[in-house]
């Protein structure tokens, strides 16, 4: 693949990262998973992106994190050159609906999964996600074939290729 | 990160120093070779070195060779031929000639499938067509393989042959993942695909590039094919190949199960736009058959549906701008190469390293075709007809007793037959990359496909045609260019 597309998860409490980091497992074939337990680690990851050949694609962010919200941290993510386009979900059971109102205005927030979630629907939202994201850039379709959403990429495939 | 950059480094190095070398040798070394075929070796080592090598895209290795000719060899040479350089009587061809390449009449050809295809792919009109014509295949698992097949087939004959995978692939997908755990009838369904689509490739003109670039090559020869003479020639034997193809698929992945479920539900978009493609496709379809009866060659009846399509206003701005033009360009470039190739003599002097003297003609014509099928195995199916097409119409005008045809044929037909790796052609790539199939499944069909079809085409088909009495007789050709 030319360009690696990066899943950041934010979580500062070690066992929910496991569990997220765990239900990401059958997307570690297709994309780099990184980790982080605050959004200063986050802003690192983020900025070490920028040197080599990768491209942020999902950031999993959860909202009480140590010194910040994860919803300050996408707002300012947000604002950042090559991060924007990024699709970005709330992992929480406490954000309110103010701060979920300024993730949606501010963030871009593409969606919000209350916390406890099922391996199930984490995996529905981080495809449908990380579909949208693949299918904005261009780039070679075919390797995500197997862990994304398999007719929307056929068919954006069957729109942008030819024979050679 | 160092590490690959260092790779890309070595890499460029080597592609750099080959490039060189091919734009220095043939003006150091005795070839026996004119100043003009001196060179044209020069750009033709080129080609073939940027179009293996892919250094930089298909289409830009295309334009660079119709620039490069223009600056060479034309009648705008930087460094004009001085007196006496050239052989006697060779001309300097004018420098339009090589721009000509990129509106060849063929193009047009081309551009009428592709309107047709993305109108096709717009309007869902594979997708609902695809589910229809399942229906009659009922449930039997080697019954549906065998419609999926046909249909993908039929349809790679007017649309491209990635495009029309990438299709079927959705209808088949859900069927595979609904197969039990380990189920071998998973591999046949992933590579029936793919296949059908290479084969089907063949079937017409427009099917795809490679068939373009021989009738390019054919037409300047004076031997202009009909839509459906192609279609007469090749569709038969298709047939059987994919027949062929099926049946090996049918036995050596059997099903462990007796019936499949396949989503049928089909619904047909009817909006204005929508009539009017399907009008127009039914039209140009039915006048690309029907040429013996108005007399409208293919070519201009490709530029009919662009002109209905864009005049009624179906398709706009933003429809012309995302046709892929860039296949249009690699075909040009195969098409001025084919051009500066045969106007300095290069084509004749490289078929005189080779002692042909001991093969028969018939011989001749399957390594053609088999060198073609090798080649485009490891690079692209254009790029081996581009390369190939040149040298072999030379070689069967050269050759007594051979219909003249066939070189340039048997070159499209061994480039689609091409298929036993994932790089082999798009449609290979988009099963593989599904993770179904291994690459060994894909070597082991691929390769017997290919061998059959080798035997197929080279061998009991040229047979047929000369029975048939199929093979047209030479016109004048057109004006030089």
């Amino acid at each position: 693949m030319e360009r690696q597309v990066v899943i950041l998860c934010v979580e500062d409490e070690a066992e929910v990262r496991e569990a997220l980091l765990r239900d990401l497992q059958p997307f570690s074939a297709v994309f780099r998973i990184e980790a982080a337990v605050d959004a200063d680690e986050a802003r690192e990851v983020v900025e070490s992106l920028d040197g080599e050949k990768a491209d942020l694609g999902l950031v999993l962010c959860d909202h009480r994190l140590p010194g910040t919200t994860g919803v300050d941290f996408l707002v300012d993510l947000n604002g950042r050159k090559g991060a924007r386009e990024a699709r970005k979900v709330l992992v929480t059971g406490q954000a309110g609906l103010e701060d979920t109102v300024r993730a949606v205005n501010e963030a871009g927030l593409d969606h919000y999964i209350a916390k406890p979630w099922t391996p199930e629907a984490l995996q529905a939202v981080v495809r449908n996600e990380l579909t949208i994201f693949v299918l904005a850039g261009e780039r070679d379709l075919k390797p995500f074939l197997p862990v994304l959403d398999a007719p929307r990429i056929l068919e954006a495939i069957a729109q942008r290729a030819s024979d050679q | 990160m160092s590490s690959t950059s260092r790779k890309a480094l070595i890499r460029g190095l080597i592609i750099g120093g080959l490039a060189a070398a091919c734009l220095i040798l043939p003006f150091v070394v005795e070839t026996g070779l004119d100043a003009m075929g001196r060179r044209v070796l020069a750009i033709f080592g080129l080609a073939v070195l940027l179009w293996v090598t892919e250094a930089i895209p298909l289409h830009a290795t295309a334009v660079l060779i119709i620039i490069l000719n223009i600056l060479l060899i034309s009648n705008q040479a930087l460094i004009p031929f001085a007196e006496g350089s050239l052989d006697e009587g060779r001309p300097i061809p004018g420098y339009a000639t090589f721009f000509h390449a990129l509106a060849n009449p063929v193009l047009m050809l081309f551009l009428g499938g592709f309107f047709l295809a993305d109108g096709a792919a717009r309007f869902q009109l594979d997708k609902s067509m695809a589910r229809v014509m399942l229906r009659p295949f009922g449930r039997r698992p080697s019954l549906i393989m065998l419609g999926l097949m046909l249909i993908t087939a039929v349809f790679s004959m007017f649309m491209s042959n990635t495009a029309t995978t990438a299709t079927m692939m959705a209808v088949v997908l859900p069927v595979i993942v609904a197969l039990p755990a380990g189920d071998r009838r998973k591999i046949a369904l992933a590579l029936c695909i793919p296949f059908a689509a290479n084969i089907g490739g063949m079937g017409t003109p427009v099917g795809t590039p490679p068939n373009a670039i021989a009738l390019g090559a054919l037409a300047r020869q004076g031997l202009p094919i009909s839509f459906l003479l192609w279609m007469v020639m090749i569709v038969p034997f298709m047939l059987v190949l994919l027949a062929a193809a099926w049946q090996i698929l049918d036995r050596l992945y059997p099903c462990s199960v007796k019936e499949l479920d396949l989503d049928i539900r089909a619904s047909f978009d009817t909006s204005r736009p929508a009539i009017i493609f399907y009008a127009t496709f039914a039209l140009t379809v039915g006048l690309w058959l029907t040429e013996p009866l108005h007399g409208m060659n293919s070519n201009v009846i490709g530029f009919v549906p662009v002109v209905i399509l864009l005049g009624t206003g179906v398709f706009g701005v933003r429809e012309l701008q995302s046709t892929q033009w860039h296949v249009l360009w690699l075909v040009a470039g195969g098409i001025a190469l084919g051009s500066a190739v045969s106007a300095s003599g290069f084509d004749s002097w490289i078929i005189g390293l080779i002692r042909f003297e001991a093969l028969s003609g018939a011989w001749i014509l399957a390594i053609l075709a088999l060198v073609a099928l090798g080649l485009s195995t490891v690079i692209s199916n254009s790029a081996t007809a581009n390369l190939l097409v040149p040298i072999g119409m030379t070689l069967t005008m050269q050759i007594e007793g051979i219909n003249r045809v066939q070189g340039a044929v048997f070159i499209a037909v061994g480039a689609s037959l091409a298929m036993s790796l994932p790089i082999s052609t798009p449609p290979n790539a988009i099963a593989y990359s599904t993770g179904v199939v291994k690459s060994k499944d894909m070597i082991l069909v691929g390769a017997i496909i290919g061998a059959i079809g080798w035997l197929l085409f080279t061998w009991v088909a040229p047979m047929v045609w000369d029975a048939l009495n199929l093979m047209p007789t030479p016109v004048a050709p057109p004006p030089a260019g």
